[in-house]
C-alpha cells in the first residue's frame, strides 16, 4: 500500500453506481422479499442476484458475530491463567460438531423462543452459519495474543500501557495476521456449508430462506441443472470478487502486523496479478479518514476511566447477580443436558445398532479420499516448489475450489458414475475429496513456499538433481505443513460427510451407510432426536479422540524434527 | 533511590520450584551507573524485571524512594535486547506510546517524541517503520522511547547484544553522553550485560552475580577516570579480577 496509483476519476463513481444498483436489486422488488414458506414457488434464474445479496448479508452478519465471540473466547483463554485448559477443549468439541448437530439448538433458540417469523428464521440461519465460522477464529485470537514475544509484552508493561490503549496498540494488532488468514478459511467454510444453513427444518416443516445455498439445494433436488449451474457460477463469481476486493488487500496490509517479516515475499504478491481496483480505495478513503479522526478524537483517558467505571459497575452487579445468574446458567445447562440425555436414553431405535458400522465405513471413506487427494496434490506441490511463481495462482484456485459445496459436483458425478463402478460409494468418496483436497493443497503450498530459496540453491550447488532435492529438502521441510493440512482436512471432512453421504437429486435420495447419512436421516427423514444426538456424540468422540491420540502426537513429533530454524 | 531487601525468586520447573535468585540486597543511589554482570543463567534479566516491577519477587521487597514497588514503576523505563518495538507503528508512534499512556496531550507528546528522536540521532526517521531500520537504529528508537517518558531511572537489558561491534561501540558512547547530560532527567542507570569490558567501560559500579541460583558474588566500584578506553592503565587488571570472580 506504499505506492499511490492513479485511478481514473470516473471509476469510483461507476463502482458506486454499480453498488447502488446491486443493493436496489437486493432490497427493491417485493418479489425478493417474498418468503418461500413450505412449498412456495420454485426459484428461477432472476432470483440469483438478490439471492447472492441475501447470502452475503447473512454471511456478513454471522462473520461479525463470530468475530465478537472469537475475540471474547480467545482473549479470555489467552489472558486468564487456567482458562485455556477449559476453553480450548470446548472450542475443539464445537469445531467437530457438524452443522446439522446445531439444528435442534437453532430451532429451539430462535423458532420456539422468538416465534418463528422471518426474522427468527434469518437469525436461526445466521446462527447455523456462525457455527461453521467461529471456532478457528477463536483459535486465531488465542494464538495471536499468546504468541506476543515476551520482551514486547514487557515493553508494553514497562511503558504503562493499559486499557483501551493496550488493546489498540498491542493486543488487536498482534491478532491481525492470524485473524486475516483464518477469516479467509471461515468464509470458505461458510460458503461450503451454506447449502445446509439456508433451509431450516423443524420436524415436518421446511422453511427456505432466499439465498444461493437454498437455490442450489432446491435446484439439485429438482434436477434443474441450468439453475444449479447458474447458482454455482454466481457463488464462484462472488468468492473471486471477495478475494480480490477484500482478502488480497487485507493480506498485504496484515503483513505489517507480523513480528517476523520475510523480505521480498509479499512484494511478489502485489505484482503476481493485478486487477484494476475499481476505484474502491478512493471510495473507502473518506470512510477510513472518518474512522481515523473519530479514533483520534477519542479521549483515551476518559475512555479508560469510563471502561474502568463500567467494569467496576459490572463487578458490583456481578457480586449481587452471581448467585441467581449462576443458578440460571446451571439450570439452563442442566436442562439442555437433561434433554439430550433423555433423548439419548434407551430404548434406542433399531437403526442405532448400525451406528458403529456406519462410523467405520465413514472412516474408511475419509481414509480413501485422503489417499486419493494426496496422490495428486503431493506431485503438484513438488512441481510448485520448482516453479515458485505459480504458487499464488494455485493458492487462489485452492481457495475458490474449497468454497464450492460438495453437492454442487453431484450432477457431474452422477452422470459419470451412477450405476457404474460401485455407484454412490465412489461418488461419496469423490465428494469427500472435493472438500478435503483444497485444504491439503493450501497448506502444502504454504509449506513449499516457506522453504528458503538459498537452501534450494545450496542443494543445487552440491549437485543434487530435482528428484533428490524433493526427497532430501522439500518433502521433509513440508512435513509440518502436511500434518497441519491433514488435521484441517480430516476435521473438515468429518463435518462434510453430511453433504457427501446423503444427496437428494432429481427427487431421488442417494445414500450410503455412514455417520453423515445417519445425521441426515435423523434431521430430514425420521426427525429422531435420539439418533441425532447419538450420532453426534459418536462423531464428536471419534474426532476428539483421533485428534488427541493421532494428530497431536504426530504434530509434536514432526515439529520437533522438521522445523526450519531461522 | 532504589533498594532491594533480601529479594529471592524461584520459578516452577516441571512443578518443582527452582531458585533463580537468592538473597539479593542492593542499594542503588541517585546519579549512579550500575552494571550487573554474570554468566548466562545467573538471573540478571529476572533481577532487572523485578527492579522494574514487571515481575514480583517470590520473597523480599523492592523499595523505590522508600515506597514499596508492587506494580510497574512508572518513574522508570526499560530498554530491551530485542528492541521490542511494535512493528505496526511508526518510529514516532512507538516513541509516543508511553506518553499516550500517561495522558500527555497529543501536541506535547508529538513534540517530546521529536525532541528525543533528535537526541538519539533519528531525526528524519519519524515516519519509518521499525522493519525499515537497521539494528542500531532500532535500538536508538528503543532508547528514545524509554527516554521520552523522562524516567528518573533507566533499566537496560543487554541493550547492545544484538548489534555488531562498531554499532555497539558508537551507541555505548552515546548512552554515556546522554547519561552525563544534566539537562536530561535520567541520571541513574542499571544495565545488565554479560560482557565484562562493557561493564568496566561504562559503569561506576559493577555487581557480579554467581550462577544458579544468582547471588551477589562481588560488588566493586570502578574508579577509572572518564572518558575511558580499553587501553587505560588498570583496565585489564579490573576486567581480569571480575572474570576470576565469575569462574
Amino acid at each position: 500500500m506504499s505506492e499511490e496509483r492513479t485511478t481514473p476519476a470516473w471509476l469510483p463513481i461507476l463502482s458506486g453506481l454499480v453498488l447502488v444498483l446491486f443493493l436496489g436489486l437486493v432490497l427493491g422488488p417485493e418479489r425478493v422479499l417474498h418468503v418461500a414458506r413450505g412449498v412456495a414457488r420454485a426459484p428461477r434464474a432472476p432470483d440469483l442476484l438478490p439471492a447472492a445479496g441475501w447470502s452475503m448479508l447473512r454471511m456478513t452478519a454471522s462473520y461479525l458475530a463470530s468475530l465478537l465471540f472469537a475475540w471474547a473466547a480467545g482473549y479470555y483463554a489467552a489472558t486468564r491463567p487456567g482458562a485455556a485448559r477449559v476453553i480450548l477443549p470446548l472450542l475443539d468439541v464445537g469445531q467437530s460438531v457438524p452443522v446439522l448437530g446445531f439444528f435442534p439448538a437453532a430451532i429451539y433458540l430462535f423458532l420456539t423462543l422468538l416465534g418463528g417469523g422471518r426474522l427468527s428464521l434469518e437469525l436461526a440461519s445466521i446462527f447455523l452459519i456462525f457455527t461453521c465460522q467461529v471456532w478457528n477464529l477463536a483459535f486465531a485470537v488465542y494464538e495471536g495474543i499468546s504468541t506476543i514475544p515476551a520482551e514486547t509484552r514487557a515493553a508494553a508493561d514497562s511503558l504503562g500501557l493499559r486499557g483501551v490503549l493496550r488493546l489498540r496498540a498491542l493486543l488487536l494488532p498482534a491478532c491481525i495476521p492470524s485473524l486475516v488468514y483464518n477469516s479467509m478459511l471461515s468464509w470458505t467454510n461458510g460458503w461450503y456449508f451454506l447449502i445446509a444453513c439456508e433451509i431450516i427444518v423443524t420436524g415436518k416443516a421446511e422453511y427456505d430462506l432466499p439465498g444461493l445455498g437454498s437455490i442450489l439445494s432446491r435446484a439439485l433436488a429438482r434436477g434443474d441443472l441450468m439453475l444449479a449451474t447458474g447458482a454455482l457460477f454466481t457463488l464462484v463469481a462472488l468468492v473471486i470478487t471477495i478475494e480480490f476486493v477484500l482478502w488480497r488487500p487485507m493480506r498485504v496490509w496484515s503483513q505489517r502486523y507480523r513480528y517476523d517479516t520475510m523480505q521480498g515475499e509479499e512484494a511478489e504478491e502485489e505484482t503476481a496479478f493485478r486487477l484494476p481496483d475499481l476505484g474502491i480505495p478512493t471510495l473507502l478513503r473518506p470512510v477510513r479518514a472518518l474512522v481515523h479522526s473519530l479514533w483520534e478524537r477519542l479521549p483515551i483517558a476518559a475512555a479508560n476511566r469510563a471502561a474502568a467505571r463500567s467494569a467496576a459497575l459490572a463487578r458490583a452487579a456481578w457480586r449481587w447477580l452471581r448467585w441467581p445468574a449462576g443458578v440460571a446458567l446451571v439450570a439452563g445447562v442442566g436442562f439442555g443436558i437433561a434433554g439430550i440425555v433423555r433423548a439419548m436414553s434407551p430404548p434406542w431405535p433399531r437403526e442405532a445398532a448400525a451406528l458403529p458400522l456406519a462410523l467405520l465405513f465413514s472412516f474408511l471413506r475419509i481414509a480413501a479420499a485422503y489417499v486419493l487427494a494426496l496422490a495428486w496434490i503431493l506431485p503438484l506441490a513438488l512441481w510448485a516448489s520448482d516453479h515458485p511463481r505459480q504458487v499464488r495462482r494455485l493458492s487462489l484456485i485452492a481457495q475458490i475450489g474449497a468454497s464450492i459445496p460438495a453437492t454442487a459436483f453431484f450432477p457431474v458425478l452422477v452422470a459419470l458414475l451412477v450405476d457404474r463402478f460401485g455407484g454412490m460409494e465412489i461418488i461419496s468418496i469423490a465428494l469427500a475429496m472435493t472438500g478435503m483436497q483444497w485444504y491439503l493443497l493450501f497448506n502444502l503450498l504454504g509449506g513449499v513456499q516457506r522453504v528458503p530459496r538459498d537452501l534450494h540453491e545450496s542443494m543445487r550447488s552440491l549437485g543434487l538433481d530435482r528428484r533428490q532435492i524433493h526427497r532430501k529438502l522439500v518433502i521433509p521441510a513440508c512435513m509440518p505443513a502436511l500434518v497441519t493440512g491433514s488435521v484441517v482436512a480430516w476435521g473438515g471432512t468429518w463435518n462434510a460427510l453430511i453433504l457427501s453421504e446423503y444427496v437428494v437429486y432429481r427427487g431421488r435420495t442417494y445414500e450410503v451407510l455412514g455417520i453423515g447419512q445417519m445425521l441426515n436421516r435423523a434431521t430430514f427423514q425420521t426427525g429422531s432426536r435420539t439418533m441425532l444426538f447419538l450420532s453426534i456424540a459418536l462423531l464428536v468422540g471419534t474426532v476428539v479422540a483421533f485428534n488427541r491420540l493421532v494428530w497431536d502426537r504426530l504434530y509434536r513429533e514432526v515439529h520437533a524434527r522438521y522445523r526450519l530454524e531461522g | 533511590m532504589l533498594a532491594l531487601r533480601r529479594v529471592a525468586k524461584s520459578f516452577l520447573d516441571r512443578a518443582r520450584p527452582t531458585p533463580v535468585l537468592e538473597n539479593i540486597s542492593l542499594d542503588i543511589p541517585e546519579h549512579e551507573f550500575v552494571c550487573i554482570v554474570g554468566p548466562s543463567g545467573s538471573g540478571k534479566s529476572t533481577l532487572l524485571r523485578i527492579m522494574m516491577g514487571l515481575t514480583p519477587p517470590s520473597s523480599g521487597e523492592v523499595l523505590y524512594r522508600g515506597q514499596r514497588v508492587t506494580s510497574v514503576n512508572l518513574h522508570a523505563a526499560m530498554v530491551f535486547q530485542s528492541f521490542a518495538l511494535l512493528p505496526w507503528l511508526t518510529v514516532q508512534a512507538n516513541v509516543e506510546l508511553g506518553l499516550r499512556a500517561r495522558d500527555l496531550p497529543e501536541e506535547d507528546a508529538r513534540k517530546r517524541a521529536a525532541f528525543y528522536l533528535d537526541r538519539v540521532g533519528l531525526d528524519g526517521y519519524e515516519e519509518a517503520y521499525p522493519m525499515e531500520l537497521s539494528g542500531g537504529m532500532k535500538q536508538r528508537a528503543g532508547l528514545a522511547r524509554a527516554l521520552a517518558v523522562e524516567p528518573e531511572l533507566l533499566f537496560m537489558d543487554e541493550p547492545f547484544a544484538g548489534l555488531d561491534a562498531l554499532t555497539s561501540a558508537n551507541l555505548r558512547e552515546e548512552v554515556l553522553t546522554l547519561w552525563s547530560d544534566h539537562a536530561l532527567p535520567v541520571n541513574t542507570v542499571v544495565m545488565v550485560t554479560h560482557i565484562i569490558e562493557e561493564a568496566v567501560l561504562m559503569a561506576d559500579r559493577v555487581v557480579v552475580l554467581s550462577s544458579r541460583p544468582g547471588r551477589i558474588a562481588a560488588d566493586l566500584q570502578v574508579k577509572l577516570p572518564r572518558p575511558r578506553s580499553k587501553r587505560d592503565e588498570g583496565f585489564d587488571e579490573l576486567v581480569d579480577s571480575i572474570f576470576e570472580r565469575i569462574v
